[in-house]
């Protein structure tokens, strides 16, 4: 179960970075599409992570992600595993 | 920020291993001197034979550095000559024989404090003179240059290096069309405090760029390597080696400083601004060394 104050905050981050309306983003929507986004938007995605969610990414973390439930779970488990403030 | 941009460069450069390796032999076995007289005819051959690259340097040569007709026939032959020297001298100076050069810098001391600390840095250049020449100069700062580069352009230097078997010296950081693994790569090398360089004025397919007045016309440049630059935060300095005479070069270095004086103003866009008038400034003392060989303004 991922904390509900988790998914606002990464809503409200991705809503904000990526100028999207945040009634747009539901857990099924797709992640790409929803935002928008492309090779040089990742580079904002990844600077986005690191200082909002205090881990750092790999390339690998991305295989997988396709819609926001994917992302909520990725942070919530990477924050878990290192236990990186919240 | 701009998609599908009009005047995109395919990924690939005209001239293919096999007569660089030709170059290779020549200037080994029978001198630099040599090789700059192949060229001389080789340079003409290319006049009729690479049509899109002889109606770029014209159309550069009569609307924008407004030259007239005989000016700017004698130019195309000189700016094919150039590249072709240019080519010869790299080769030339990574297979050890830069002493045979001179080399002169315009590198002021907060660039000098950035290469010799341990911090990694951004480096952004051109396709204008011969920025590879002066790859052996970084290396005295014992640190590793990593070259951002289109995978199809990549594949084409692996031919020339392996015949050379010299695939080691070189470690750039191929750009792939289905991959985002170079954005990772050009961080974690940055972050080990290594220098990363990338072509500031070629637009690679599908990215995105931004309209630039550039040497009085609008041109489009990428904007990939200038947000990479404005997000990971590191030191970036603009870098050109400019032919100046008969094997010498003059290296030119500028520290990016923000000038941002707006808010509205995002970093990546400064950045831009920054690079596109100091390389103007270049480009317009040495314009016959510009070498985007296609439509370039728009």
């Amino acid at each position: 179960m991922i904390d509900a104050a988790l998914i606002d905050k990464i809503n409200n981050v991705l809503a904000e970075e990526f100028e999207v309306d945040i009634q747009k983003i539901s857990p099924e929507a797709p992640l790409m599409d929803t935002l928008d986004l492309d090779s040089l938007d990742l580079v904002d995605m990844v600077v986005l992570i690191e200082h909002n969610f205090g881990f750092t990414v790999v390339a690998k973390d991305f295989v997988g992600i396709k819609s926001f439930n994917d992302f909520y779970h990725f942070i919530n488990n990477r924050i878990n595993e290192k236990g990186a403030p919240k | 920020m701009k998609k599908e941009p009009q005047n995109e460069w395919s990924g690939k450069s005209r001239g293919g291993a096999s007569g660089y390796l030709i170059f290779v032999f020549i200037i080994r076995r029978a001198g630099l001197g040599a090789a700059y007289a192949l060229l001389s005819l080789v340079a003409l051959y290319f006049i009729p034979f690479a049509p899109r690259a002889t109606a770029s340097v014209w159309q550069f040569s009569r609307h924008i550095i407004k030259k007239g007709k005989f000016a700017s026939a004698l130019f195309v032959y000189r700016n094919f000559l150039n590249l072709g020297i240019s080519l010869i001298d790299k080769t030339a100076a990574s297979a050890g024989l830069d002493k045979k050069f001179t080399f002169e810098f315009d590198e002021p001391a907060n660039v000098s404090e950035i290469l010799a600390g341990n911090s990694g840095a951004v480096i952004i250049g051109a396709h204008f003179g011969n920025w590879e020449v002066g790859a052996p100069y970084f290396g005295k700062y014992g640190k590793q240059m990593r070259v951002v580069m289109m995978d199809a352009e990549y594949q084409s230097i692996k031919r020339v290096l392996q015949a050379q078997n010299r695939l080691d010296a070189f470690r750039p950081i191929p750009i792939t069309d289905d991959s985002f693994s170079h954005i990772f790569e050009i961080r974690d090398s940055l972050e080990r405090g290594e220098y990363v360089a990338m072509q500031g004025d070629r637009l690679t397919p599908n990215g995105k760029s931004r309209e630039v007045l550039f040497m009085g016309k609008p041109a489009l440049f990428p904007m990939g390597p200038f947000v990479l630059a404005a997000r990971f935060g590191y030191p970036v300095i603009f870098y050109f080696a400019v032919r100046t005479g008969l094997r010498k070069y003059r290296f030119h270095f500028s520290l990016y400083e923000p000038q941002m004086r707006q808010s509205s103003v995002r970093q990546e866009t400064d950045i831009l601004n920054a690079y596109t008038a100091y390389l103007e400034r270049v480009v317009a003392q040495s314009p016959e060394q510009w070498y985007n060989f296609y439509k370039f303004w728009l």
